[in-house]
């Protein structure tokens, strides 16, 4: 099956997820040929050959000042450019930010639709069958995708990525595309880094709370009860999104991934965007609603108010 | 300025279903039928705009049962007009055909500037309703906006980006899709809009209203099927702690962590 990826660049490295894909193809589609679209300006040689060792046959690279940044109307019709020339049966893309925005505008433009978040695919006879959980991953839904090309994007986090990859140098294909004005209607002013001050990714305990924290001062104690325990702060991007932390903090899609022994979430609803950054041993919830979506993960709960919980948790800990 | 606000509505995804049979729908209520969360985001969004510089805020809901409830709502929040479109044949669980009835539904309402809606739909986990809509109306847009601020030729919209946010400008007539920000945290009804809401008059279109043939809108039409839709059921065993005064709590789950041989600390 002729499957082309839309390759995402995020710090100068291919994304994660990305390679997630690429492993996730090249073990369960037998015989499957991997194309990759690279799209951007200054495209680098290194990542074409990291994507060769990851499996992919041909990259098809579209290397254009207007292409910079990520826009909806330039990347969506460089992309319908590649398909045109390649012919793909599946069309995939990490199911960030940007991929969201991808895939169902290239669906639109095959006139049909797509399936998204997906967390595994099946191959059944000659069609695919998608996996995706639903309803804050309280149900499954398995969808089918009808039409001559197939448009999906898959959850970040869903697929892991090949440690040891063996591939070789792919052929490639390098393309242009011409843009007009009618392209250029969204204007591209700035992207805000977060500054990545602290790593959390070789924490072994964190003490992470979200919008129930409810201000600035009351992150005190979260850092006391994260310092007694010899562990780092966390929290959720409702929190960095209101400056109550600073954004190196941020655990989840858009944040840090985290893999600690122990996770301590106050106050945190536990969205699927927060979640697929936390890989945790053991989980302990403190929460006041007993139907919050954290409760379905957490291995430990306390229903009930953190700014009481916290408080006396540190007390005994001491 | 002309805002349309497209609306889901949903069974709360506090309603469990876990273990019971996921189309029992005896077992919801109209209790459980809420906003679609991030739709209600973009109700807020509009009405911010309402309040700065004036605007009529269209409220319209496709999806759901009993749609005519969360219309009012959007009233009782503010918005200043709300359509109902309901049809029998629908069917919405394809992003795509939900994008194709919003397509004729705006070009029923006529005019308008700017498209608003959430960022996903939750209880179907569908995140592709918007990107699908602004490209059949070819239309600029921005998705997943966390902040939104008029300027000159439109208006400048921050947006969730991995590894931080994106900044960039859009004209008026454009398509935006709203986050749960703090810019967007939907305000509370009032007793002046819950007035409003009872005496609104919310006309229902169906498919025939709005120029669409069944056979373009129905099951047979979708290209996402579903093949199956099952319970995950959960292994992991929460110790849930829900009664006793705060130290109790506290207490219980310190010995369940002592027995358990949890370790606290990090070292
Ligand atoms: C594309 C995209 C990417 C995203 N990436 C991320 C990401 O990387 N990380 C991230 O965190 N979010 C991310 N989000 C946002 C995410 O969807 C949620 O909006 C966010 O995680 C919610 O944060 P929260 O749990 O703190 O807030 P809420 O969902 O508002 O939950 C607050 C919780 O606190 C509880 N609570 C309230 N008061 C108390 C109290 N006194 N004591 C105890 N509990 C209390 C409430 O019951 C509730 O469960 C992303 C969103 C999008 C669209
Ligand atoms: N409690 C429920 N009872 C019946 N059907 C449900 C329930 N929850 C979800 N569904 C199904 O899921 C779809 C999406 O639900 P909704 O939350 O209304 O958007 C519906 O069309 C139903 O098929």
């Amino acid at each position: 099956m002729k499957t082309l990826v839309f390759i995402q660049i995020r710090d100068d490295k291919i994304e994660e997820n990305t390679l997630g894909i690429l492993n996730k193809i090249k073990t369960s589609i037998s015989g499957a040929k991997i194309i990759g679209a690279l799209l951007g300006k200054d495209l680098k040689d290194e990542w074409i050959q990291e994507l060769g060792l990851h499996g992919v046959q041909q990259v098809v690279t579209v290397d254009l000042p207007d292409l910079e940044f990520y826009l909806s109307a330039t990347y969506s019709k460089t992309m319908m450019e590649i398909i045109n020339q390649v012919n793909p049966k599946f069309v995939v893309a990490a199911g960030t930010v940007y991929g969201e925005d991808l895939i169902p505008r290239l669906a639109v433009k095959n006139a049909s639709s797509c399936a998204q978040r997906i967390v595994d695919f099946t191959i059944e006879g000659d069609s695919l069958h998608f996996h995706t959980p639903v309803r804050d991953d309280q149900a499954m839904k398995i969808t089918q995708v009808v039409g001559d090309i197939i448009f999906a994007t898959s959850r970040p986090g869903a697929f892991f990525v090949d440690e040891n990859p063996s591939g070789a140098t792919p052929e490639i294909m390098s393309i242009s595309v011409a843009f007009n004005d009618a392209d250029k209607l969204v204007k591209h002013i700035e992207i805000k880094k977060a500054e990545r001050t602290v790593n959390l990714k070789d924490a072994k305990v964190i003490v992470a709370a979200g919008r129930g924290v409810a201000g600035k001062e009351n992150f005190q104690i979260i850092r006391e009860l994260a310092d007694l325990l010899g562990g780092q702060i966390g929290a959720t991007r409702a929190c960095t999104d209101v400056h109550w932390i600073e954004e190196t903090y941020e655990i989840g899609q858009t944040g840090q991934s985290v893999s600690p022994d122990l996770y301590i979430a106050a106050g945190i609803s536990g969205a699927p965007q927060h979640m697929s950054g936390v890989k945790a041993k053991t989980l302990i919830v403190i929460n006041t609603d007993e139907g919050a979506p954290i409760i379905n993960y957490a291995d430990y709960a306390i229903i009930g108010d953190m700014h009481t919980i916290l408080p006396i948790l540190k007390e005994k800990l001491k | 300025m002309k805002i349309v606000v497209f609306i889901q509505q949903i069974v709360s995804t506090q309603v469990k279903l876990q273990g019971v049979d996921y189309f029992d729908a005896s077992r919801v209520s109209d209790d459980d039928l809420v906003i679609n969360p991030t739709d209600k985001n973009a109700i807020e969004g509009a009405l911010k705009l309402k309040d700065s510089q004036g605007a009529e805020v269209t409220a319209v809901c496709v999806r759901g049962n009993k749609p005519n409830k969360a219309l009012k709502e959007a009233i009782a929040m503010g918005c200043t007009n709300a359509i109902e479109i309901a049809d029998e044949a629908f069917y919405t669980d394809d992003p795509y055909l939900l994008a194709k009835i919003y397509v004729k539904a705006l070009e029923k309402i006529g005019e308008y500037d700017l498209v608003l809606l959430g960022v996903e739909e939750q209880s179907s986990s569908s995140f592709a309703a918007p990107a699908m809509l602004a490209e059949m109306l070819n239309i600029p847009s921005v998705l997943y906006a966390e902040e939104m601020e008029t300027i000159d030729t439109g208006f400048r919209v921050g947006h969730v980006l991995e590894g931080g946010k994106k900044v960039v400008a859009i004209p008026q007539k454009a398509l935006v899709s709203c986050s749960d920000s703090q810019y967007f945290i939907p305000r509370y009804t009032t007793m002046r809009g819950i007035l409003a809401a009872k005496k609104a008059v919310i006309p229902i279109w169906s498919a025939s209203d709005l120029g669409l043939e069944i056979s373009e809108i129905n099951a047979d039409a979708a290209s996402l099927k579903q093949i199956s839709l099952t319970n995950i059921v959960i292994e992991k065993e929460t110790f849930l702690i829900k009664e006793g005064e705060p130290e109790e709590m506290v207490d219980k789950l310190l010995a369940k962590l002592k027995e358990d041989e949890v370790k606290l600390g990090a070292c």
